[in-house]
């Protein structure tokens, strides 16, 4: 199966304008909107916030993956933008909660996926990638859309190795 | 060690993934053998096989919502945490785990 019914450079903007997470939110909703992706911004942008509502989606190295079923996705995919502005976003990686983001994956997925398991297949694979933190000091130099798909579909093996940040400590465990 | 480990989060299109990823990435580079088991939108994938929980010496549930198949591992030690600590801190959790059994 195709990946670029998933990776599609035509919904990835690498200049998305706006200063605050909602209007990021919404000018890649407006991305996904012109391809056909979805059919209705604003019940998509209620339906991902729905989903940030239950914990963040800030994952560190300035990324940030929102996400969630809407009934307005028309089609799966990942919307993927590079903010012009740094912007706040709700981390699981900081202490205080917060990040500055500016590398967004928007995953657009449907809410009847009993019919689209090859493609959420394919997606939980993409996700996956997002798992391999040289992948993402990568992502972060990419100049173009073609680029990022590049990026993200590497083999780890191409990638440059990129000592992981996290500093090991003993953690508070009961088993 | 033998590492198994089983992800599932609230809407199981990012996390489950990502941090089985990282779970995966954290315990071959701290050298032990690991195999992460994915309960998300895309249904059940590298199902923990009867003879993969045998071997295991220790098996993670990373997840905000309900494991499917529990009893699989009865008798078998679990450690249970949130997918947040798996995703902020995945060496710490294989090298603290290595560390306690050590000295069981």
């Amino acid at each position: 199966m195709d990946l670029s019914s998933i990776l599609n450079p035509a919904i990835i903007d690498l200049s998305v304008e706006g200063t605050t997470k909602d209007e990021v939110l919404r000018n890649l909703a407006q991305v996904l909107l012109r391809n056909g992706y979805i059919d209705d911004v604003e019940q998509f942008v209620s339906d991902i916030y729905e989903r940030e509502a239950e914990g963040p989606t800030g994952m560190g190295e300035g990324i940030s993956i929102p996400h969630g079923k809407s009934t307005a996705a028309k089609k799966i995919g990942i919307a993927i933008g590079r903010t012009v502005n740094p912007i706040r976003w709700e981390s699981s990686m900081e202490d205080d909660g917060w990040q500055e983001s500016t590398l967004v994956f928007l995953f657009c997925v449907f809410v009847d996926t009993e019919f689209a398991s090859n493609h959420l297949m394919l997606l939980s694979q993409l996700a996956g990638k997002l798992g391999n933190e040289a992948r993402l000091a990568r992502l972060h130099q990419c100049q173009t859309p073609d680029e990022i798909i590049a990026a993200i579909l590497a083999e780890d093996e191409e990638l440059e190795s990129v000592d992981s940040k996290e500093e090991i400590m003993d953690l508070d465990l009961d088993f | 060690m033998k590492i198994l480990a089983v992800t599932a989060c609230t809407a199981g299109i990012a996390h489950t993934y990502i941090v089985a990823e990282k779970i995966q990435k954290a315990a071959e580079e701290l050298g032990h053998q690991c195999k992460v088991e994915t309960q998300g939108s895309a249904g059940v994938q590298n199902e923990l096989t009867a003879a993969d929980i045998k071997d295991a010496d220790v098996i993670i549930f990373s997840h905000d919502i309900a494991i499917r198949g529990t009893d699989r591992f009865e008798g078998k030690r679990i450690v249970d945490v949130p997918i947040s600590l798996a995703m902020k801190q995945p060496k710490s959790l294989i090298a603290t785990i290595e560390k306690k059994l050590a000295a069981k």
